[in-house]
């Protein structure tokens, strides 16, 4: 199964994303699920990047909350809209919006 | 091509996840996907024409109404939107209202589906 | 037979939001969704899981009807099982919320079903994520 999770806040535990299993787990931050991408809390980065096998942050989402896609975690791909989309039909199967 | 079935059960006010929706379904219609929006539960207040454009507030009707003339599938729940004192007369142009089997429906011949839950 | 599953995945507590109503509302639908879909032998297989808190849903004794006049997500429950929808509640979470079988819908007898619930580990939760065509998250 390659399962792409949309992660939409900014939570410390989320339940279903720390059980998942899957051949290829794509982590999609978008809204205030990309403050993961930049935020490290006492210097330490946020545990939901861990989760995937890829993790991508939206730009618009990005740069609508002042985050600087230059200054975030290097195992985050950037991706604007149109690269959602490609993702979507390309990369992944099935999704679910946590 | 593909078809990309997207539910979106969150309000219009607040929460952004529908101008996502819209941002994202735009996106794939000018890649040349065929997408069908389902809007339930808060979501049907998108369907609601209207909608006074305040800079504080997302305001949607107009990209919503250029896309549906375009080609994209817009529905509400026809149940949700009554109960919210939404009527058939209400209706954003374009936009059509029925059960919820449609979405399932539409779901059922995409190639993908995103499912955006409420809040 | 054009046959496509769908699993319909409930993590919310109930009342407070619609979500788990409308994800019970939406399985049930999966009985009427062929006068939509184009070919006779097309249909869609739903099953329903409950995980993380979302397993409070499936809490029996439920009185939303007669304290608020709304339907509980009992009766859905119950609906979903008397349409030979399949059940699925979180072993682990029933077992970190100090539930049992005793507190929850396990079947819906007093309406004629047959169906019943089960408690499944994560792990047979995420085998139907697997079979399914399409998860909807709620």
């Amino acid at each position: 199964m390659k399962l792409g999770v949309f992660v939409n806040q900014y939570t410390k535990q989320n339940d279903t994303l720390d059980r998942l299993k899957a051949d290829k787990v794509g982590i999609i931050l978008v809204q205030n699920g990309v403050y993961n991408a930049t935020i490290k809390e006492k210097g330490v980065k946020s545990s939901v990047l861990d989760k995937g096998t890829e993790v991508y942050a939206l730009s618009e989402d990005l740069q609508s909350r002042g985050l600087d896609p230059s200054g975030i975690d290097s195992k985050v791909k950037v991706v604007d809209y149109g690269g959602l989309v490609d993702l979507v039909f390309n990369d992944y199967e099935k999704f679910i919006w946590l | 091509m593909g078809k990309l079935s997207i539910g979106c059960f969150s309000s219009l006010i607040g929460s952004m996840t529908l101008d996502f929706a819209v941002k994202l379904a735009e996106a794939a219609r000018k890649k040349g996907h065929d997408v069908d929006i389902w809007l339930s539960g808060n979501g049907t207040m998108l369907s609601k024409k209207g909608q006074r454009k305040f800079q504080d507030y997302s305001s949607l009707e107009k990209p919503v109404t250029d896309l549906i003339k375009g080609g994209l599938t817009m529905v509400a729940c026809e149940a949700c939107a009554e109960a919210r004192g939404q009527h058939k007369e209400d209706l954003l142009e374009g936009c059509d209202r029925k059960s919820m089997d449609w979405y399932l429906a539409s779901c059922f011949k995409a190639d993908r589906v995103i499912h955006i839950g409420g809040e | 037979m054009a046959s496509k599953k769908f699993l319909f995945m409930v993590d919310k507590l109930p009342y407070k939001a619609e979500s788990s109503r409308l994800a019970l509302t939406h399985a049930i639908a999966s009985q009427t969704v062929d006068i939509h879909l184009d070919e006779d032998d097309e249909m869609e297989e739903p099953v329903i899981a409950f995980v993380g808190d979302g397993v409070l849903n499936c809490m029996k004794g439920q009185k939303a009807l007669e304290c608020y006049g709304v339907t509980s997500l009992e009766m859905h429950i119950k609906n979903a099982l008397l349409t030979d929808i399949k059940v699925l509640i979180c072993k682990e979470d029933v077992e970190r919320l100090g539930l049992s079988e005793d507190n929850l819908i396990m079947d819906a007898e007093d309406i004629g079903a047959d169906m019943q619930s089960e408690i499944v580990p994560f792990d047979d939760i995420l085998q139907q994520m697997e079979k399914s065509n399409h998860i909807l998250y709620f």
